[in-house]
């Protein structure tokens, strides 16, 4: 369990994280979500005790993180970085090591992951042979393979290809099955939907919601609609209950002011556009992410 | 402790286990005999320099002949005599003599003259000279009227003899090739030290700094402690030099013990195993100051660049005993010298030096070691306070200011 209380930070001029505060139970996956420069990485290095807060209090199974609880903790940093020169199976092994593990388990684990991932091949190699994706998922074992309880994951799906991305969605999944703790950042809200229990969305370092998904969208939803449709579309959007319309080709997606609006919608549109599909959808966090923030960040649309 | 030995093993392994490391290992003692002793051997042996050229001599005296037939004879150099001064001259232009050494009949009333090309061949118109004004002598004296066995009774060298004298008292008598010896072997003692503590402080500041540039110090972080990376470190490469040392000790113990007596070829005689332990003992004292040194600057630099420029004064430091190797070397009881050999920045290699060549009293060893461990201790605290703050530090080029306060924290 990971407890953050009021955790502040202040960078020479810039306020980092403006008293945050979140809990991460144990068997659930937690998603500290936010646009870039929002304070999450700063968060979770504090977490890690990389660097101090300037108040507030992090713990870590109920006590502040001591050098020794570094054992149980996984971290995947945002800047990945992995010794060059070593070979992949040498580097895991230090890695271990230097975490205290069991060394035969540690390798069992970590034969395990690198053929799960598909790189069990390329364990005699060097890594700086390995792609940006081979190495990434490198790194994701070497976080793992020591068995830690706690997982602490900044922005793991960058950089990844959509199938390595599905990979390692499950390997979360899987993770949490087996009652770890495991809290990840990003800004790519498709992630956080399909396997968060819970988010924290932070923006400008300060939090904007907090609480499960389920209540996040009943609270912060609005109930849209898709039409894709042939004709001139041009008056949906001055319809008086619309409240917003996102544009596609030959689509669009209709925010509503309530729920009752959609047989207005549909009754306004009879006539005046050729409608091949009408459908009710169900608030996307990236909706939420999107009206809350404001501003649609560069690479929140990349999943 | 077993992440300590884990980091230890990997940094060690990292330095040791490559090419440039074992090439360095194998050549280096071949390297430092290369550019300390080469130059003096070859300076006093000028028929290697000269390429086994003849030097070319016009005289009408066979004195004058004998003499430097006898002595270039000594030094492997042949005398001819060109047909004529312009073919003298023009064949020491196209290169087939060293030089031309050109006596008139009216010597020594008219002076000689030795035509060079690059006249810096100092040892060849040295000995000329010097054997030319030994005759003249010879001959004023004899036109004077002075009968032959007064000449040779003016003429005697008297005699000369070098004593060192040990702390105990004993007296050991030097020859002149001793003094040489010493002066070499204190030489290629202070660049081995030089060289590998510069080598090695560089390999864990870059070490460090590629910490932060390959992005892995968040990783060992989350691992280790600042401490446990950073001595981790210093010991990895520790034991890689120790590796180095414990092979180039063994490479010349071969060389005295076996190798030099069997093909009868000798190293100085300051390359005792004795020598040996010092100069093993003050390159991990300075091997320690100057790692904790580079880790603490490595840790503070934004990357290698900027690593160079903040290590000038621990450059300066290794230097100044570099740049007064030679005054050292004449006059190692020098109040300058002896400061020099109780501070630490420069103690190890100037304490070596005066081991080698006088005997300092048993304390003022002690006090220097003794000195050396305090603030081998001091700076590594020190360091270690940088190292943590400046560690995770990146994108902005500190000075040594800055760098000073963090170390000054509690």
């Amino acid at each position: 369990m990971i407890e953050v209380k009021k955790v502040v930070k202040q960078y020479d001029s810039v306020l980092a994280v403006d008293k945050i505060s979140f809990t991460a139970n144990s068997g659930e996956i937690f998603g500290l979500i936010g646009p870039n420069g929002a304070g999450k990485t700063t968060t979770i290095r504090m977490i890690m005790n990389i660097i101090a807060p300037d108040s507030g209090q992090i713990l870590i199974d109920g006590h502040p993180m001591r050098e020794s609880d570094k054992a149980r903790i996984g971290y995947l940093p945002e800047e990945r970085g992995l010794y060059k020169k070593m070979k992949v199976g040498e580097l895991l092994a230090f890695l271990s090591e230097i975490k205290g593990g069991d060394r035969k388990a540690c390798a069992e684990r970590a034969d395990k992951w690198l053929t799960r991932f598909g790189i069990y091949d390329w364990k005699e190699r060097k890594v700086d042979e390995l792609s940006k994706g081979m190495a990434q998922k490198v790194q994701f074992i070497g976080t793992v393979a020591h068995d830690p309880q706690v997982l602490l994951f900044d922005e793991p799906f960058s950089g990844l290809d959509p199938l390595s991305q599905d990979l390692l969605l499950q390997a979360f999944l899987d993770l949490k099955r087996q009652g770890k703790t495991i809290l990840f950042s990003t800004h790519i809200m498709d992630h956080a939907e399909k396997i968060c229990e819970r988010i924290l969305l932070i923006n400008k370092s300060r939090e904007v919601i907090s609480g499960s998904l389920a209540e996040v969208k009943s609270r912060h939803g609005t109930p849209a609609v898709r039409i894709e449709y042939d004709g001139n579309a041009g008056f949906v959007a001055k319809l008086p209950f619309v409240k917003s319309v996102r544009e596609f080709p030959r689509a669009l997606e209709v925010e509503l002011a309530s729920v009752d609006d959609t047989d207005s919608l549909y009754s306004a549109l009879a006539g005046k556009l050729k409608v091949r599909r009408f459908e009710l959808l169900e608030p996307s966090l990236h909706s939420i992410f999107i009206r809350l923030v404001g501003t649609d960040k560069e690479g929140s649309t990349n999943a | 402790m077993r992440k300590l030995l884990a980091i230890t093993k990997r940094e060690f392994r990292a330095a040791a286990a490559n090419k440039t490391f074992i090439i360095m290992t194998i050549l280096g003692p071949f390297l430092i005999l290369a550019i300390t002793i080469l130059p003096g051997l070859l300076s006093s042996n000028p028929s290697v320099m000269g390429g086994g050229k003849p030097l070319a001599v016009t005289t009408q005296q066979p004195v004058v002949q004998a003499a430097l037939e006898q002595a270039f004879g000594q030094q492997n150099i042949q005398l001819v005599t060109p047909a004529s001064e312009q073919e003298g001259k023009d064949r020491v232009v196209s290169g087939d003599y060293v030089g031309y050494l050109s006596v008139p009949a009216a010597w020594p009333q008219q002076g000689a003259v030795y035509y060079s090309s690059s006249g810096t061949e100092a040892n060849m118109f040295g000995t000329a000279s010097g054997v030319l004004s030994a005759i003249a002598t010879r001959l004023r004296i004899q036109e004077a009227g002075i009968p032959a066995d007064q000449i040779e009774q003016l003429l005697a060298e008297p005699g000369f003899q070098l004593i060192r004298l040990g702390a105990g008292m004993q007296e050991e008598e030097k020859s002149e090739n001793d003094f040489l010896g010493l002066l070499f072997t204190a030489l290629g003692f202070v660049m081995l030290i030089y060289m590998t503590v510069l080598l090695y402080g560089q390999l864990i500041g870059r070490s460090v700094v590629q910490e932060k540039t390959m992005k892995t110090v968040e990783i060992m972080l989350s691992s280790v402690s600042a401490r446990q990376l950073m001595f981790g470190k210093i010991l990895g490469l520790g034991l890689a030099g120790i590796l180095q040392y414990a092979v180039w000790v063994g490479m010349a113990g071969l060389v005295i013990n076996f190798f030099g007596p069997a093909l009868n070829v000798s190293l100085p005689a300051a390359v005792s195993m004795g020598n040996m332990f010092w100069l093993v003992l003050f390159f991990l004292l300075a091997f320690f100051i100057y790692a904790a040194g580079y880790a603490a600057l490595g840790s503070a630099a934004e990357d290698e660049h900027h690593l160079g420029q903040l290590a000038w004064p621990l450059l300066i430091f290794l230097m100044i005993p570099m740049v007064l190797i030679s005054p050292m070397v004449m006059n190692p009881g020098s109040p300058l010298v002896v400061v020099l050999s109780f501070f630490p920045m420069t103690s190890p290699i100037v304490m070596l030096v005066r081991l080698l060549v006088s005997s300092p009293a048993w304390w003022e060893l002690a006090l220097c070691i003794g000195l050396l461990l305090l603030t081998i201790y001091g700076l590594s605290v020190m360091a270690a306070k940088i190292f943590r703050t400046g560690i995770l530090m990146t994108g902005k080029r500190y000075t040594f200011k800055e760098i000073l306060r963090w170390a000054a924290r509690r």
